[in-house]
């Protein structure tokens, strides 16, 4: 292996891509973020306030990718050839290709919008379905847009940094936006045709193998970490978010290039460059982009909180529904004993 | 005779001006350009003959561009942030030294043979604080280019790189974030030890 890997660390970031059941993992975070409320640790950084129940998530994704994930993918990778694979790894990311094409649009990008449509076409057709990427040696290079992408465009703060269990890293902006972008993604609905192409028992078959797909491409970038970090959790939190701000910004954030504040000693604990929170706060005056994020933060950091605030009422009403049923019991167990004292 | 005398004193203007500029071009030192560019031209070199180097001789042929071109001691004490005031001198030499052997033993590791990459230069920004910053990119053949930008900050009489930032991850904020969460959960000599397994696991491989 060798740079090669760095280049492949957006392969990591893939795998918080594999979004079917969400709402499910929604529910698992939350109650599972009650719990851990009440043991915060001291140590936080602003942009992962839930950290100790993340680790956790990130410790469980690790043993499900050791015992699963990954012996799944090397098996994919053994008894598939290599132009199978591409084939495969092509198809899917050719039907990406139409929520790229809605997401060019709702950000206002019309003529990339045009390319990815006809990138799309062309694929479509002289490409087999999608299986050959003719698009890319006409120069036509696969653009890489979502929904998360385009809130943020619209102002949509991130929101706290949450791993959820086996979709891996995403945020509270990422979560919605996951669940739109499967949404524009045919590959979701595909399997509940093609049931009879069974494989493994899924009922998605198609889902399945988009999965051990994505699983496969992300090998090179997983070993990367397992490789460079010191403390894997935080450079998989840290990659995660830059890459991600890096993204929504079309590599226009100068918000990395802030850490020369890092220099003077003045270093502020609290301030993390690196997260994309600085984003809002401190990134250059230089592209109209974030002048106009500047702008919009304000008005839609309501928007961002109120993910968060909904997950914690949706514990605090948990709670209140658990203390409603004490309270319940011991009323019911109290007015038995008044009947047996009354017989 | 006095076009003779033209003659040499032309000679002589041009001598005494060669001087001075040479002077003023060793006052003014290395651009900020020309540091990523030597360095880059060295990783590139060491790249070729990687594999008959083998990791030990590309770590030793490394060790120089990488401490000559990096303000390594900055960035020791930048990636440990608020936490290196607790440490004490003796704590930070010892991060120094572990923290550079990392530096050039990363290297060592990710650039260890060449399929035909090259360096190429796109731009060079000052920003606001007195830094440059110099953008290029990695051709790499058959696969999409990687983003290169070097932060660099002017250490003496030339310019040291303090930060890589690769298709927009900044190296330093990763490390800041690990190197800060290690000190506070578990301490210095469990972050030196981290950074030694490390440097022994890059060896080996």
């Amino acid at each position: 292996m060798s740079m090669k890997t760095i280049n492949n660390e957006k392969g990591i970031m893939k795998l918080s891509l594999f979004y079917f059941g969400l709402f499910f993992c929604i529910f698992i975070v939350n109650s599972a973020v009650a719990e851990d409320t009440e043991s915060q640790q001291v140590v936080t950084n602003k942009s992962d306030p839930y950290e100790s129940f993340n680790r956790k998530m990130f410790r469980f994704n690790d043993s499900f990718d050791d015992y699963l994930a990954e012996p799944v993918a090397n098996g994919y990778k053994w008894i598939t050839p290599k132009f199978m694979q591409t084939g495969v790894s092509n198809f899917f990311n050719n039907l990406e290709n139409i929520n790229v094409v809605i997401n060019d649009v709702l950000q206002a990008k019309f003529s990339q919008s045009a390319e990815d449509t006809g990138r799309f076409a062309i694929n479509s057709t002289l490409g087999l379905l999608g299986l050959v990427d003719v698009a890319k040696d006409l120069g036509l290079e696969q653009n890489q847009e979502d929904f998360d992408q385009t809130f943020a465009v619209w102002g949509v703060p991130q929101g706290s940094y949450l791993v959820l269990p086996i979709f891996g890293p995403s945020t509270a902006r990422g979560i919605p936006a996951a669940v739109f972008d499967a949404a524009a993604n045919p590959a979701t609905y595909a399997g509940v045709h093609l049931k009879w192409l069974s494989i493994m028992g899924s009922a998605q078959p198609i889902a399945a193998v988009a999965m051990i797909d994505k699983r496969a491409n992300a090998d090179g970038a997983l070993k990367f970490i397992d490789e460079a970090a010191l403390d894997p959790y935080v450079f998989t939190r840290e990659s995660f978010l830059q890459w991600r701000n890096n993204l929504a910004t079309d590599g226009k954030s100068e918000a990395s290039l802030d850490l020369e504040d890092l220099g003077d000693q003045s270093l502020d604990g609290n301030k993390r460059s690196g997260s994309a929170q600085s984003l809002q706060n401190d990134s250059g005056k230089k592209s109209g982009f974030t002048l106009r994020l500047e702008a919009d933060s304000k008005s839609f950091s309501k928007a961002s909180q109120s993910f968060d605030s909904a997950a914690q009422s949706f514990v605090t009403s948990t709670k209140a529904y658990e203390e409603a049923g004490k309270k319940l019991d011991t009323f019911n167990a109290s007015k038995k004993k008044r009947r047996k004292i009354k017989d | 005779m006095f076009f003779k005398n033209m003659k040499l004193l032309v000679v002589f203007m041009f001598f005494v001006l060669g001087t001075v500029n040479a002077v003023a071009q060793d006052e003014a030192g290395v651009s900020a350009k020309q540091v990523v560019d030597k360095f880059q031209t060295d990783l590139i070199s060491i790249m070729k003959d990687g594999k008959k180097l083998g990791y030990s001789g590309r770590y030793e042929k490394l060790a120089e561009p990488v401490t000559n071109s990096h303000d390594l001691t900055k960035i020791a004490r930048i990636v440990v942030g608020k936490e290196g005031e607790k440490l004490s001198e003796e704590q930070q030499q010892k991060l120094v030294d572990v923290f550079s052997r990392l530096s050039i033993a990363s290297y060592a590791h990710n650039f260890k043979d060449y399929s035909g990459e090259s360096f190429v230069f796109d731009s060079e920004e000052e920003t606001t604080r007195g830094g440059v910053v110099v953008h290029s990119h990695l051709v790499i053949p058959d696969d999409k280019p990687v983003k290169f930008d070097y932060m660099l900050k002017e250490k003496g009489n030339s310019w040291r790189i303090i930060n890589i930032i690769a298709n927009g991850v900044s190296d330093l904020a990763l490390k800041r974030s690990e190197y800060t969460s290690i000190l506070e959960r578990e301490g210095f000599d469990a972050l030196i030890n981290k950074i030694n397994e490390k440097i022994e696991s890059y060896s080996k491989q």
